[in-house]
């Protein structure tokens, strides 16, 4: 029981906040947290419980962004089919890069994945075939829809936000799933000690095999989203390396291997980037750069790991004057 | 028929031979000393039984079955279970924690697995520190852990690397004992020493290596007197 109530308050925090929200940049604020929300999670499972740190996740990013594209594009799918295939199709091309860059350890290993990222990014540039090269795709209008017999209006931000909102709580249900699995507790013994893992007879690739296609699922459903939210794909939009790297530093603000750091990553990365950009048009990467610096710095367990030890401290401090 | 039966092993690391053809049987239930100088090549001998490090030559069989190029997994999968030297505990997690997850190899429910993990706990006297962390615990407590991680995966063949190394006197008696409890039930085991009051007591046969070769083997207060194993430890001039 204790452990559904945040799960009740958030889904109903969710439900309420388009109701409130002032106005329509206010919801795509809130669109894009749940996006990042959703990537964060997915490099986390990998990242924050299993230590291994990835640089690449772009390209699961954009692999499922071209899916669900071009499967609306040239086949006709819609984006709800399009979003969880591309996530199979993300989670099918991490198993060739996962056998080649797991032979590798710690900072090799996170290089690798980088390597990874580049050559795919390549692949979308020059294969003009299939991904049109460096031109992309665009989509000009949505398919009809109706849901509980309302058309659904694809101007609003409204739909937008429901799809993310069901996305986000994916990832976060997905990595408190892991969080008491075997598997789970499998990736901790790996980022404790590798050797000492195998000895107690943990299939230590298997194990970082399967997570790496379970955060390459969410990280393919991310850029699903992203293709059916912003309407246009290139290589430069869905496979730069800054979403990689975004996707690390949310995990890492937030706190790495717990179930809500993703969140709150993302809320704080994505208010302090779009408030900075804002206020200042040239350099803004300066400040945001700054944050994390100081983030990093000051709470290396992330904020939701400062804001737990914190909790818990003040709940010992309560109990024991309670006892005396 | 032998339990472990090593035919003809070698491994050379560049120019260097660190095993070479080495050849000997552990039977059921026995307990096996194997001793040597440092540099011998003892620590490479089980990580080329467990899978950590590939043979450049010959054969490893369990039960008749051979171990050669699977992965350590799999290694413990079969029933082959090893302590490392240097303690190698999961430090961020507790006591508990630490061998339940060896326990999931042979009980992949939970329940199951915590509890045999509290069994084996229980058996080796760290009973009362199943909740602290592992990196708390003393070099004694340290080296239990160890042997009860390698314990709950419910191993055939157990091989401990120097479990006694850095105890003191009294602490090496309290493992001696360990390792005869573990004996008693059931449980075969190769142990790498350099305490030779625990291979003396405790070992049913030794097999002394020196540079990566086999150079005596027999019951233990034998082979201490053998002109060889004297001239390995000592040099030439003592034996």
């Amino acid at each position: 029981m204790r452990s559904l109530a945040p799960w009740l308050a958030g889904a109903v925090a969710l439900a309420a906040l388009p109701v409130f929200a002032p106005n329509s940049f206010f919801l795509h604020v809130a669109i894009l947290i749940l996006m990042w929300t959703l990537l964060g999670a997915a490099w986390n499972v990998l990242g924050g419980f299993a230590g291994q740190v990835s640089f690449g996740h772009a390209a699961l990013f954009g692999i499922g962004a071209y899916v669900t594209m071009i499967l609306y594009l040239k086949a006709g799918v819609s984006p709800w089919w399009g979003i969880p295939v591309g996530g199979l199709v993300a989670a099918l091309a991490s198993l060739p890069i996962g056998l080649v860059c797991f032979r590798l350890r710690g900072p090799y290993f996170s290089l690798a994945t980088l390597a990874v990222a580049e050559i795919v990014k390549l692949v979308a540039l020059n294969w003009e075939a299939v991904t049109n090269g460096p031109v992309g795709f665009l989509i000009t209008g949505l398919p009809p829809l109706r849901v509980f017999g309302l058309a659904v209006d694809w101007e609003s931000k409204l739909p937008f936000y429901v799809v993310a909102a069901l996305l986000a709580l994916a990832g976060l249900a997905s990595t408190a799933w892991l969080r008491t699995s075997r598997l789970g507790a499998y990736l901790v013994a790996i980022r404790e000690n590798e050797d000492a893992a195998e000895a107690v007879g943990i299939d230590t690739v298997r194990a970082k095999v399967m997570t790496l296609a379970l955060s390459a699922f969410l990280a393919g459903m991310g850029g699903g989203f992203y293709a059916f939210y912003f309407r246009y794909v290139d290589p430069d939009a869905v496979l730069n390396i800054s979403l990689s790297m975004e996707m690390v530093f949310i995990a890492m603000v937030g706190g790495l291997g717990t179930v809500g750091g993703p969140l709150i990553g993302a809320i704080f990365l994505t208010t302090v980037g779009e408030t900075v950009r804002e206020r200042f048009q040239v350099g803004h990467l300066i400040f945001y750069g700054l944050f994390m610096m100081l983030a990093i710095r000051y709470m290396p367990e992330g904020i939701w790991g400062r804001a737990r030890k914190l909790f818990s401290s003040l709940q010992a401090r309560v109990l024991g004057h309670g006892a005396a | 028929m032998a339990l472990l039966e090593i035919e003809g092993l070698t491994r050379t690391f560049g120019g260097l031979r660190a095993v070479g053809d080495l050849s000997f049987n552990v039977g059921e239930q026995e307990v096996l000393g194997l001793i040597g100088p440092n540099g011998a090549g003892k620590t490479t001998v089980f990580n080329l039984i467990t899978g950590y490090v590939q043979p450049s030559a010959g054969r490893i069989r369990l039960d008749g079955k051979s171990v050669v190029g699977l992965r350590p997994h799999a290694v413990a999968r079969r029933g082959i279970a090893r302590t490392f030297q240097i303690v190698k505990p999961f430090p961020g997690l507790t006591v508990k924690e630490n061998v339940t997850l060896a326990a999931f190899l042979r009980h992949p429910a939970r329940r199951d697995a915590e509890a045999f993990a509290l069994d084996v706990l229980g058996r080796l006297g760290l009973g009362s520190r199943a909740g602290d962390l592992a990196s708390q615990l003393t070099l004694l407590d340290q080296k239990r852990l160890e042997l009860a991680k390698a314990l709950a995966t419910g191993p055939r063949l157990l091989l401990l690397d120097e479990p006694m190394g850095g105890l003191n006197p009294s602490e090496v008696d309290v493992a001696s004992g360990m390792v005869e409890e573990i004996r008693r039930g059931g449980v075969t085991v190769i142990l790498v020493e350099h305490v030779m009051k625990a291979i003396m007591r405790i070992s049913d046969r030794v097999v002394v290596v020196n540079q990566g070769e086999k150079i005596a083997e027999g019951p233990p207060a034998q082979v201490v007197r053998e002109p060889a194993v004297l001239a390995a430890y000592f040099g030439k001039r003592s034996a």
